[in-house]
């Protein structure tokens, strides 16, 4: 099973992707933070990362910044509520950019998009 | 509007090569021509190419070019008009490490191209000595819109195991690239000459930033633009490559990089020469730098008709400051401060900052770092086996002295 982790500081939304994709087939790991995330990168070996960017402690910007060049290339996609964030150039080292929104469906769609794209690489 | 173009400068080079030249101070900073250290003349360009917004990436032993900037360059840049210098040194924003290759450096400092949004970034090498108008590669870049543009210089094919290797179309679009090859790819219609990359690229910002990332994901990556960024790029972008116009306007092409003490002696040698390759002269084209104050240098003492004790300097550079009294000097470069005591001698040398030869001290060929004494009838150069025991001597049989060396 692919196994994703979502990375957000919300609660109650960590709950709702652990549903959501868990339905979906994916095996979820989650953390609260960026530091929690990139722990559990080493330990659970993830296919794919789902982080939000505005977090306390390690935002999702330093997050990636801190994944380049490590961590055997896993795809970033980035979940946010505030698309200026767009503009910033660390961001484009994230493989997508999805709105943040209490409706999975596109979550899923780009998650799907991006997980079957390294399998045909 | 005119395009703004920020020039981002590496100037982190270790020099190991130029050892013990930077025992103590970084590549960039080394002294070169009497007066100059080696950014001066990439930096000279910048001014003389009207490029007014420059980030210099330091890392290594950066105390001496930092100082030299502070003192003779910042001047130049008016802040009210947006004009900057600014020394970055490496300050591990994004992890751990300093810079690990040229393409690392960039990515390090995305940050301060994402303050000052450039439609163009000029990346330069704080290492090496040429002329060049940078607005005319920059009209070349937009003309062609390119992604990347990478100032080539044509070089006998020989030499190609010292440089990066370029591969054009008849369009001089790039189409392959070697790194130091044994066996180049020669120019189209020329099988004795090779395009060599002489590291001025111009980029569109966006794809420079694109590059960068993607380089810093791979973890296989020296992090390097002349071994992967760019021979990655000639596949999916448009990259070109643009033939270095020299300012220097003599016959060939005049563009080095300093890179061992052999070419670093040889390059300075050249400026003493009756008719150097690199024109110092050209008042179309100045080279600043920082010089202290000093009085004007002096001779001394013209005994029997020169045959006796006479202070003279011949087919030589001579800095302020210096006082030449009792002593010759032949085909050297002196830098400020330089004193020559009587019935002393130095030949086809290099003397830097406050070196002073005592009393019937004899040199030949020998580069003296700053603020060494040579004690009275010391002979340096005429025995390299002896020399070797207490001095680096280089393969053609140069002798360096370092900086803080005390003789007795």
């Amino acid at each position: 099973m692919e196994r994703v982790l979502c990375v957000d500081d919300d609660a109650s939304l960590l709950q709702l992707y652990h549903d959501e994709l868990t339905e979906e087939g994916y095996t979820v790991i989650l953390a609260k933070d960026g530091k929690e995330a990139l722990k559990k990168l080493e330990k659970e070996a993830p296919e794919i990362v789902v982080m939000d960017i505005r977090m306390p402690n390690m935002d999702g910007i330093e997050t990636l910044t801190a994944m380049l060049g490590k961590n055997r290339q896993i795809p970033v996609i980035l979940n946010t509520a505030f698309p200026q964030y767009r503009d910033n150039f660390m961001t484009w080292g994230a493989e997508a950019y999805v709105i943040k929104s209490s409706d999975l469906t596109e979550l899923k769609k780009k998650i799907r998009e991006v997980l079957d794209k390294r399998k045909t690489k | 509007m005119a395009t703004k173009v920020v020039a981002m400068i590496l100037a982190g080079g270790k020099g190991e090569r130029l050892y013990p030249l930077t025992q103590d101070r970084a590549k960039p900073a080394v002294p070169f021509g009497g007066i100059y250290r080696i950014i001066d003349f990439t930096l000279s360009n910048c001014l003389n190419s009207g490029i007014r917004q420059i980030h210099l990436l330091t890392q290594y032993k950066s105390l001496s070019l930092n100082r030299h900037i502070i003192q003779g360059w910042i001047h130049y840049f008016n802040g009210e008009l947006g004009e900057y210098i600014n020394l970055i040194p490496a300050q591990q924003r994004v992890g751990e490490d300093w810079y690990l290759g040229t393409a690392d450096a960039i990515y390090q400092n995305i940050y301060v191209l994402q303050m000052d949004r450039p439609a163009l970034v000029l990346i330069l090498s704080g290492d090496h000595i040429y002329k060049m108008n940078y607005q005319d590669m920059i009209a070349y870049h937009r003309e062609r819109q390119a992604d990347l543009t990478v100032a080539v210089i044509e070089m006998p094919k020989h030499l190609s195991r010292h440089f990066g290797v370029l591969q054009v179309n008849e369009d001089f679009r790039i189409t392959g690239f070697q790194e130091k090859p044994e066996v180049p790819q020669t120019i189209p219609g020329q099988p004795d000459w090779i395009l060599c990359n002489m590291g001025v690229y111009v980029f569109n910002t966006e794809t420079l930033v694109r590059r960068v990332i993607e380089d810093a994901k791979d973890p296989h990556s020296a992090h390097d633009f002349g071994k992967n960024v760019i021979p990655a790029m000639v596949a999916q972008d448009r990259v070109y490559a643009y033939s270095f116009r020299d300012e220097n306007k003599k016959t060939s092409k005049y563009w080095r990089d300093i890179g061992t003490l052999d070419a670093y002696y040889e390059a300075s040698m050249d400026l003493v020469s009756v008719d150097p390759e690199f024109n110092l002269y050209d008042r179309d084209w100045p080279i600043r730098t920082y010089q202290p104050h000093y009085p004007p240098a002096k001779t001394v003492f013209f005994e029997d008709g020169g045959t006796g004790r006479t202070g003279g300097a011949y087919n030589s550079l001579i800095s302020s400051g210096c006082i030449i009294s009792g002593g010759k000097v032949f085909r050297s470069i002196l830098s400020p401060g330089v004193r020559i005591n009587s019935y002393a001698e130095a030949c086809d040398s290099i003397l830097m900052d406050g070196v002073n030869v005592g009393r019937r001290a004899r040199l030949n060929r020998v580069i003296v770092d700053k603020d060494v004494k040579i004690p009275e009838g010391f002979q340096i150069g005429y025995d390299l086996k002896e020399d070797a025991k207490q001095f680096t001597v280089t393969e053609s049989g140069i002798v360096v002295i370092s900086k803080g060396t005390i003789l007795e």
